[in-house]
């Protein structure tokens, strides 16, 4: 087709072709060129698989992940004339990776047809070799287009798609999203297709270079591993892999100019038996309760175990008689212990059966495949290991009314726990406590928060106050039947409300959010400074009928 | 008050004193590698060689330049080791090996055979401490963990373990790990900080994990 080498060729919607008939070179610069007054655009590729699935999401390459692993796709930012810009290199792309869809979202409201005529062109050797303008006509109250693709079909062809999406950047990726399944690929070879090796170039295929015609020369790339781009890359280093036990080379002697200076009278000649603890202290019969320790390992002192003295285990004050051997061997000690696994014993984990299951103070273990299978939402982050087929998804960006107080950036992200399998949870070493809910309600400082079913309703609630940090206490209201897993820091104190109940705002935990009372109007906002305190702190009242409770926990935050 | 933390008898060459003191009975010939800047009192004559040049060959990959995280101490007497409250577990391997998060590490016989391990595909987590030492042989290690750690059995089914590399602590050795990223791609927009990698644990062992996302190795941080 096109002898396009010295033209553009302009595509319109629809429209495809093979990228060996414009160009020659497989180091591609594409330009994305869309504006419209007062918005915001991102604009991003997803390597998408034979599928048509971001099978592997490394390979989404956007604003927050700038280019994929092997850096065949990257993103170079806005230059030569357009908004953004990728390098795209086809013989390094793994075979995995079969389309790259470039795609255009609006960052917040808006829609395209609002969008001025803008573009999508590809430059190979600094040559503008196929370009594809659309314009807001196009579109109407799209919020994302997907603007061309370049695919493998045989061999790598660019397709001008104009196509409109009604959902913003989420749904786009909802849309090719997919689990993302494995590890790394082991470094990618070169694309098995008849890549040419790209190094020297045959002919007059080009090199990589952004296209000129911009105000100034454009600047090579910055990320990019070496300024000439037509070089073969070189291949990643071999880290030095020592893996294996090896043993370790013999010991150097024991250096004794390193040995710690000791206290004066133990410095005995080394290789004598060393009378432990000198002289008794000159005062000898310690006072009560001050019975200086015994030393362990001693072989039952003369005029030993005497009953009932302090030290449960140990015979009293023996400190050795001067000139009696000490004895800090353990000449009975079994030469072997138990073993591995009975070290580990008390340490494991609890039997299965319960939908949510203490593992320890500090660590809680949900099973997904009980109660139904009903989801868990979690604080994000508090997942430590999981074992069988687990689904996280975040909720959080999306779900801002609800979840987060967007204030000063302090936001709790949640993500969603779904499948079957068993999730343990603990955060920063917490104490978790399990608060089962049957159809009463809860409100729980979204701090402390750590996991909860999703049956249970929940419903985020701001409490304000001058000199709260943040500006507001967020709180989440749990009501249903479910579980909220509850983290303090330390042990909390539990306390019936009563007329006069008070907590501070940076130690409150929860309180029951039972009958009639309404956190809201159950929470009257004190200020009360104490004797050098700056002032700042927030006082809570609450209020409520007998049987009503605050948590406090032993923190403030 | 006084009397009731006493230390007990020696019955073994490790122990546990409390939740987060280890107590190692010392004695000539049975030299012990320990965190350096864990040792927080000892009895009777010990000897600290902060700098043992068989660690140095050893631990290179674990070294920034500065010197060697471990110790080797030997004598006789007792010996108190810590590692800024958290927990301490002692595990005595018959003839068994385990890995351990280094940060993780606390003490080891020296007699054992150990090594610094990496973790094929786990290379980019080097940066954040996660490099493992590996340890076999008869004799006694002792780990540590932010928290009450739970060990956890791998080898059910067909399913694998994933743990978050942070709250990772221990392992044994014969489980095969790859990283694992099981989050949608949506996570990274809005700068998904959770879960996003995993180590996955397939085969027959166990795998223990502390209830914190708190690897900070703080003997090497505070020096």
């Amino acid at each position: 087709m096109g002898e396009g080498r010295t033209m553009a060729r302009e595509f319109q919607r629809g429209h495809k072709a093979k990228i060996s008939d414009l160009t020659a070179g497989t180091d591609l610069y594409v330009g994305v060129q869309i504006s419209a007054p007062g918005l915001t655009f991102d604009i991003s590729c997803f390597g998408l698989d034979a599928d048509e699935k971001l099978s592997d999401d490394r390979y989404f390459v956007f604003f927050n992940q700038p280019k994929s692993p092997e850096e065949s796709i990257q993103l170079l930012g806005a230059q030569a004339g357009d908004a953004e810009s990728f390098r795209v290199t086809l013989d390094r792309i793994p075979a995995a990776v079969q389309r790259l869809s470039f795609t255009a979202t609006i960052d917040g409201d808006g829609q395209m047809s609002q969008i001025a005529p803008g573009y999508i062109r590809l430059v190979a050797g600094g040559e503008e070799v196929a370009r594809y303008a659309f314009s807001g006509a196009e579109f109407s109250t799209e919020r994302a287009v997907m603007l061309a693709d370049i695919y493998l079909k045989d061999v790598w062809r660019f397709a001008a798609v104009g196509q409109g999406f009604d959902g913003g950047l989420a749904a786009l990726l909802r849309n090719f999203g997919g689990e993302v399944a494995e590890d790394e690929p082991a470094a990618e070879p070169p694309a098995p297709q008849s890549a040419p090796g790209f190094a020297p170039p045959s002919g007059p295929a080009p090199g990589f270079a952004p296209p000129a015609g911009g105000p100034t020369p454009p600047p090579a790339p910055a990320p990019a591993p070496a300024p000439s781009f037509g070089g073969p890359v070189a291949p990643p280093q071999p880290a030095p892999d020592r893996s294996g036990f090896t043993p370790p080379p013999g010991a150097g002697g024991l250096d004794i100019h390193h040995a710690p200076t000791m206290v004066g009278p133990l410095a005995t000649p080394p290789g004598q038996a060393p009378p432990f603890g000198q002289v008794p202290p000159p005062a000898a019969p310690p006072g009560p309760g001050m019975t200086p320790p015994p030393f362990p390992g001693q072989p039952g002192p003369p005029g030993a175990s005497a009953p009932g003295n302090p030290f449960a285990q140990q015979p009293p004050p023996g400190y050795p008689q001067p000139g009696a051997p000490a004895n800090y061997g353990l000449p009975s000690m079994p030469a072997q212990g138990p073993g591995l696994a009975v070290g580990m014993q008390k340490y494991r984990e609890a039997p299965t059966g319960q939908r949510w299951t203490q593992q320890n103070p500090k660590m809680m273990r949900a099973d997904l495949s009980q109660a139904g299978g009903q989801p868990v939402l979690a604080r994000q982050g508090s997942m430590v290991l999981y074992q069988g087929k687990v689904d996280f998804g975040y909720k959080g960006a999306g779900f801002t009314g609800r979840i987060v107080g967007n204030m000063t950036g302090q936001e709790m992200q949640l993500m969603r726990c779904t499948g079957n399998g068993q999730v343990f949870f603990a955060e920063n070493a917490s104490y978790l406590h399990p608060v089962e809910l049957q159809g009463d309600a809860l409100c729980v400082s979204a701090e402390n928060v750590l996991a909860f079913d999703e049956s249970l309703q929940h419903e985020v609630r701001r409490i304000e106050g001058h000199g709260i940090p943040g500006g507001a206490l967020f709180t989440m209201q749990f009501q249903g039947t479910g579980t909220v897993i509850v983290k303090t820091h330390g042990t909390p104190v539990v306390l019936p409300v009563t007329p006069t109940t008070y907590a501070d705002s940076n130690a409150i935990v929860a309180w029951s959010a039972a009958a009639q009372v309404i956190v809201s109007s159950q929470v009257r906002l004190r200020r009360s400074a104490y004797p050098g305190h700056s002032g700042e702190t927030v006082n809570l009242q609450f209020r409520g009928a007998p049987g009503n409770f605050i948590v406090v926990q032993p923190y403030e935050v | 008050m006084i009397a009731g933390y006493a230390p007990t008898p020696v019955a073994a060459r490790m122990e546990n004193h409390g939740s987060s003191m280890l107590k190692v009975a010392m004695q000539t010939g049975q030299d012990l590698f320990a965190r350096t800047g864990s040792m927080i009192a000892y009895e009777g004559f010990v000897q600290y060689e902060p700098n043992p040049p068989a660690v140095r060959q050893m631990a290179s990959a674990w070294l920034t330049g500065e010197s060697t995280p471990l110790m080797k101490c030997s004598g006789d007497g007792l010996l108190y080791l810590a590692d800024y409250g958290a927990d301490v577990v002692c595990l005595n391997l018959d003839n068994e090996s385990v890995s351990v998060n280094g940060t993780n590490l606390l003490a080891f016989d020296a007699h054992l055979q150990w090594g610094v391990e990496r973790v094929k595909g786990l290379a980019k987590f080097a940066g954040q401490g996660l490099f493992n030492v590996g340890v076999s042989g008869n004799g006694w290690v002792a780990i540590t963990s932010r928290g009450t750690p739970i060990v956890v059995d791998c080898g059910s089914g067909a399913d694998e373990t994933y743990v978050d590399p942070d709250a990772l602590v221990a392992w044994s050795s014969g489980l095969k790990m790859k990283a694992k990223r099981s989050f949608k791609a949506s996570s990274l927009i809005g700068r998904g900080s959770g879960e996003a990698f995993q180590i996955g644990f397939s085969g027959q062992g166990f795998v223990v994990v502390q209830p914190s996302e708190d690897s900070t190795d703080r003997l090497r941080v505070r020096g």
